[in-house]
């Protein structure tokens, strides 16, 4: 264990990273005996709100928390880091084109990737939170040459928890007893939930979920809930989810960071070496176990016809977003 | 939302707007909503609409609640709506309500250990005297601190014109600080600090270590009886109890009368809404 290690949090003054840092800085992530320092970067105008974060932080009173730096700056930001949550992304504004988002994206993340090949521990740790996340992720890769592809993911953990949560309510068990359901593809309305992996415990049985769920249900009521839950919170809260996001990046960079259980699986959006017939050199959710900071993806798993239509549809959707962002990149060179 | 959030140890989550569905049975109470104080209210409109608030509740834990039920008010005026909720929850052992000072405690904290050099686990025993408020009376004389392996009194290493003119002011402003940063007030520290007062009135402090809570007063140091008053405390079998025989200094003691009067007040005028109100 290095004495202290150096976590970046974009976007720091919004409202996903402060629930995230406070999970951070707690030891829910790294530990909890890892001490920490932070790395907090946002844009200029946020510089007061954000001085308002690093007293909450103080005040917090938190044994792990070493140090605390508030920047606006990509090169201090980024300067030795361990570990980078990319959580801030220029949101669609009224009136935005989907290709000024993506420009706007590109932008971002070019100056991200470019920062951490320049300045980070080349074994940084990249989860992208901000979205299209598996799209910024790609691009961030892409300037970061010097950094392995397979350290730059994106987050499906979120909608990991929600699926999770949602088969344990329907068969009557506690949300920790269902395991291995997979969020396949795209952080997007095209992701694929997918329960033919998972199995739960009930009475002390280990047994499959999928024999004991109506095909009814998961197709025409888990799916879609599961793909439009962000679009409920949203409608509910009036804001989007920030306390489950947060705590779905914590559990991705946990994972990741600390090893998964054996027998369990989770799911993270990794660089594509074509498993499952998915396309190569996009980032696409699989299941995966970690171990030794390493993830590896799960091979040999059940596809069903159903889930692998909707795989090529989530594929095609990378694939278009891909072309769409390397089109932006190169315009700007 | 927070069910998805795969929190495993939750077993099950209502939602409502009826104080008599929310207080049923319930073990621990966090009683973080209160009225805001809004632009061209004055203050007896403000202590006239939490009066509501809290008598509600208190009359909801009365009825419903369990009877050992932890308490722990940290919507404002907190010392003076937790002593309201008690007084409407007679059957309720005027020890289980409490009010939050521990915000103000870790605020306090970490001041101290940053001025030392150490980590802010390593500072112990920094009090919070008396109200939740502007009044509210920060105190190192008997803080004690780690470095290099061995405990030392904090006093002695700090300069009296630092504790006195810009830690005292800076605990005590803290919050309007924090306003004036994010635009919003403190969250995630009141949580936070909500977080420790009442783990630590669960599972106990440790030994050598006191914390600050806000508690009903038996004239202890000086305080008047029956108000709610921060003392500092250790807690064992969920039971708190003031620690006695500490030093207290002549500036903290006039600070205390300070802080004692408003409470006073502040009681006064709760009542005088109370019995308008019967």
């Amino acid at each position: 264990m290095a004495d202290v290690i150096r976590v970046v949090v974009t976007g720091a003054a919004g409202q996903i990273a402060y629930s995230l840092l406070y999970q951070i800085a707690k030891g829910d992530v790294f530990g909890h005996n890892q001490k920490l320092a932070l790395h907090l970067l946002d844009i200029p105008p946020m510089m007061g709100v954000l001085q308002g974060v690093v007293m909450e932080l103080q005040d917090c009173a938190l044994p792990l928390l070493q140090e605390v730096i508030p920047t606006d700056s990509v090169d201090m930001a980024f300067k030795d880091v361990d570990a980078a949550f990319l959580v801030g992304a220029m949101p669609r504004r009224e009136g935005m084109e989907r290709k000024d988002l993506l420009a706007a994206n590109v932008k971002i993340f070019k100056d991200q990737g470019e920062a951490l090949d320049k300045y980070a521990k080349k074994s940084v740790k990249v989860l992208v939170v901000g979205n299209p996340a598996n799209t910024n992720a790609l691009v961030c890769s892409h300037y970061a040459p010097s950094i392995p592809k397979e350290n730059f993911t994106a987050m499906t953990r979120l909608d990991q928890n929600r699926a999770q949560y949602q088969v344990a309510a329907k068969l009557g068990v506690g949300v920790i007893d269902v395991r291995n359901v997979i969020i396949w593809g795209n952080h997007s309305a095209t992701q694929v939930p997918d329960v033919a992996n998972a199995s739960y415990t009930k009475n002390g049985e280990s047994k499959r979920a999928l024999p004991d769920l109506d095909n009814n249900w998961v197709n025409n009521e888990f799916v879609p809930l599961v793909q439009k839950r962000g679009a409920a919170v949203i409608a509910a809260r009036k804001l989007s989810s920030a306390m489950s996001a947060a705590k779905a990046a914590c559990d991705h960079m946990r994972d990741w960071w600390q090893g998964t259980q054996s027998g369990s699986f989770v799911s993270m959006a990794v660089i594509s070496d074509g498993s499952y017939g998915a396309p190569k050199g996009v980032i696409f959710s699989f299941p995966v176990t970690t171990s030794g900071g390493q993830w590896t993806i799960v091979q040999g798993l059940t596809v069903g016809d159903q889930v692998r239509s909707k795989l090529e549809l989530t594929a095609k959707e990378l694939l278009e977003e891909r072309d769409e962002a390397m089109a932006v990149c190169e315009g700007k060179l």
